[in-house]
């Protein structure tokens, strides 16, 4: 039974976390493209614009892996308690919808800045800096996920 | 920076100038012009210089298009050719025969793009016809002696029979034959004959049901109209390929065309110069700024003129900013110059910068196998591409974070992951830990939170770093008021909270000092913020309200758990390829399958940990640590030079 909350929540964390990233860096690089069609010289920058949305799902994959290994999927060997399984799933919403929202909001801030940069290479710098002031909400939501991921196996139920 | 006054006769101006130019020693500064002296209009001649080096990059990008060169894919890290100053006569000299081969290029390509607009316009034309393609007649026909012919189009479907049936049920008297020559839902084309004396009764009635004549009638039948049309646009296509290849053949001269283009925007850069000199009958005089430490060489060069006089005097407050660090910093002003060159008020942040840049992007890449690619990749790059400046430190910047990203590697127990582990287990099935083999390290995953506390403790002194330099900077300009209160009380009340933080693990003892400082600050805050409001309340008010600061350092300090974040991605995502690797055995497909995946595996986590590293550290401290002190606004250091992007001149001098 606990496996299969924790499986759930790996699957959550990996996905939510994905989809976010999927669509801001998939609305970023629509724009990005746009910009390429006109001078595609700016390709490196645009790249750099282009992925900063794309963290999210990388936080995601972190916390399942972190899960796959911590509650024994991978191995098949541990037993997890139904208590810990439900602990896993719900350590996985932090990043799973922390992940997802503040991806897609991202996305948006990213596709702001590299119209921006279009405009003005010299713009860069200021875009690539306020995208990521958005990026500090899904780490948080990441080191929350992590930490409890982490103390699961040490905690007594 | 000093302010320097260039006056000499005007029979030197042209050699003075080009030394100038070469030596790349001053900022040329724009002024009012001064009384008794006039200013060259120089601006038809600058049009011309411009105009050429436009048609030259026009040029370019034609013959890349229809030529590509074929680039290596790092040749952009190659610094300019240097030439001897000699060459730059011979390229001056064919600068007319290049313009001419530009002109022709740029002619033969507005040819080929004529030739693809006719070949859109056939190509639409052909799309008129197709509904015709099956009449045998010209679309102009017009009556014979005793029939009318009507050819047109109608905006539904029919066929013979269900057009005859409107037609007779509108006007069952009219007589007529119908031939439908194409039919598809929304367009029928049909040709009708009526009797003459009824032609216009008929014409009234089609039009009824929204018959139009065809548009381009033509005297020949539609096939052979399409036949004729397709040839043509065969023979444009054959044309266009034609001129392509004709141009190709000037792609031989693509660097020649280079350098000409360098050399319009030299001469350019000259006559720029020129309109903002003062001049009167004899002499000239140019007003500029020159960094202190190269007054001397301006000096030398200036002797070889005998005419030339020079001034020096201090630089006013307008004066550009030149960054000037040693050799540890350097890499790192461009990270400075893109946020915005210092102001006059700022002091240079550079050197506090590249430390903390250094070390973040170390600690957020973290691993030493990664380190080591970056610092070998570096040092090829500089050796073998003797890339110029600006891109050289680039690659230093890189060199000096890869150091750095060893030496947290090495802390963090992570060389490429855990390789060593892996890999040792695979061949040998013995188990083995990184711990084992590097007893000293702190495990990403297990020490977590050790970690992220370590992480704000740095994120504390870089902050505090920050606050420091507005200290120094109002002392400087002797605010002592905001240095003591706005900054000082800051920084000492963000200590106390450290020792009080320290204390709950420590010791008691620490936990009351920390809690004293903590009070005393913020008692001294209280007191001393709302001194610029009125009244006792409202500065008691003020004080208050500006504790509540506070949220913003927590926030500040919050935000470097991205250097744990970080540094943990990478390892994992290491890690996550390392597994996968193995995953065959150690069969020899599984062997083949293991060096395609860790490679592959491993250049995709340093292509985006890297950027990650690079753009967090970048932000730490441009939001974090800037913000505490630097205005930034000043204007960069531009002197008059050489700015060409092909070519640089060789330095006989030294």
């Amino acid at each position: 039974m606990g496996m299969i909350f924790t499986i759930v929540g790996i699957a959550i964390a990996t996905v939510l976390a994905g989809i976010g990233s999927a669509k801001g860096v998939g609305a970023a690089a629509q724009a990005a493209m746009g910009v390429l069609s006109e001078d595609s010289s700016m390709f490196g920058k645009m790249l750099v614009l282009t992925l900063l949305p794309g963290t999210q799902g990388l936080y995601g994959f972190i916390v399942a892996f972190l899960m796959l290994i911590g509650a024994g999927v991978l191995g098949g060997g541990d037993t997890v308690t139904w208590q810990q399984g439900l602990a896993y799933l719900g350590a996985s919403l932090s990043v799973g919808i922390g992940g997802l929202v503040s991806g897609i909001a991202q996305g948006k801030a990213a596709v702001a800045g590299i119209s921006m940069c279009a405009k003005d290479e010299k713009n860069f710098s200021k875009a690539m800096v306020s995208i990521t002031l958005v990026e500090i909400y899904a780490l948080l939501a990441f080191i929350v996920s992590l930490l409890t991921v982490i103390s699961i196996p040490n905690i007594t139920f | 920076m000093k302010a320097v006054r260039i006056i000499a006769l005007k029979q030197d101006r042209k050699r003075l100038l080009e030394h100038l130019q070469d030596s790349a020693l001053v900022h040329v500064k724009h002024t009012e012009v001064q009384d008794g002296f006039q200013r060259t209009d120089t601006s038809s001649q600058l049009r011309q210089f411009e105009k050429n080096a436009e048609l030259m990059e026009k040029s370019l990008k034609i013959l890349g298009n229809i030529a590509p060169e074929k680039k290596g894919f790092l040749s952009g890290f190659k610094g300019r050719r240097e030439i001897d100053s000699d060459e730059i006569g011979k390229i001056a000299l064919q600068s007319g025969r290049m313009i001419g081969i530009c002109g022709k290029i740029s002619k033969l390509d507005a040819q080929i793009t004529d030739n693809t607009a006719e070949q859109a316009r056939i190509r639409t034309l052909l799309a008129q016809l197709e509904p015709w393609k099956k009449l045998d007649i010209p679309l102009n026909t017009s009556d014979t002696a005793s029939m009318a012919v009507l050819i047109g189009t109608l905006p539904k479907e029919y066929d013979d029979t269900s057009l005859a049936e409107v037609l007779a049920e509108k006007d069952p008297e009219l007589v007529f034959e119908t031939e439908v020559i194409y039919s598809s839902s929304n367009l029928t084309s049909v040709v009708v004959y009526t009797p003459k004396q009824q032609k216009d009764r008929a014409e009234l009635l089609l039009r009824g049901i929204g018959f139009s004549r065809p548009l381009n009638p033509t005297s020949k039948t539609p096939l052979d109209k399409a036949k004729r049309l397709t040839q043509k646009s065969a023979d444009l296509k054959e044309k266009n390929e034609e001129l392509k290849n004709e141009i190709a053949k000037y792609a031989e001269y693509r660097d020649s065309i280079r350098d000409t283009q360098d050399y319009f925007e030299l001469r350019a850069e000259k006559y720029r110069v020129i309109a903002e000199l003062d001049q009167s009958e004899h002499i000239f005089v140019l007003n500029g700024y020159i960094p202190e430490e190269d007054c001397g060489k301006l000096e030398t060069i200036c002797q070889k003129i005998p005419s030339c006089v020079l001034e020096f005097e201090e630089a006013d407050e307008n004066a550009p900013v030149k960054l000037k660090n040693n050799k540890f910093a350097e890499p790192a002003e461009s990270i400075v110059t893109m946020y915005s060159p210092p102001s006059h008020d700022d002091i240079d942040p550079t050197p506090v910068l590249a430390f903390f840049f250094y070390f973040f992007f170390g600690m957020m890449f973290s691993d030493a196998g990664y380190g080591l690619l970056l610092v070998i990749a570096t040092a090829i790059g500089i050796k073998v591409f003797k890339p110029d400046k600006k891109m050289y430190n680039n690659l230093k910047l890189f060199q000096y974070c890869g150091i750095s990203t060893i030496f947290w590697g090495l802390i963090f127990g992570s060389v490429f992951g855990d390789a060593p582990v892996v890999f040792y287990k695979l061949f040998t099935g013995n188990e083995i830990t990184m711990k084992q083999l590097m007893p000293w390290m702190l495990d990403t995953q297990k020490d977590a939170l050790f970690i992220m506390i370590m992480s704000i403790a740095f994120g504390l002194v870089h902050v505090l770093v920050g606050m420091g330099c507005k200290f120094y900077v109002c002392l400087k300009q002797k605010k002592y008021a905001e240095a003591f209160f706005d900054t000082g009380l800051w920084m000492m009340l963000l200590v106390g909270f450290a020792i009080l933080a320290a204390g709950m693990a420590i010791g008691q003892i620490l936990v009351y000092i920390g809690a004293g400082i903590a009070i005393a600050c913020a008692v001294g805050l209280v007191l001393t913020q709302g001194r610029e409001k009125k009244g006792i309340f409202g500065k008691l008010i003020g004080g208050v309200a500006s504790l509540y600061d506070i949220t913003s350092y927590v926030s500040d300090l919050l935000s470097y758990s991205r250097l744990l974040a970080l540094g943990l991605t990478t390892g994992v995502m290491a890690q996550v390829f390392n597994m996968l690797s193995t995953l065959m055995g150690t069969s020899v497909i599984g062997i083949l399958f293991m060096i395609v995946i860790f490679i592959a595996g491993h250049a995709i986590t340093i292509g985006l940990n890297a950027l990650g590293s690079y753009v967090h550290t970048m932000r730490l401290q441009y939001v974090e640590m800037f913000s505490k002190f630097y205005e930034g606004g000043g204007r960069p250091f531009e002197p008059f030079s050489l700015k060409s992007k092909n070519f640089k001149i060789k330095n006989t001098d030294d």
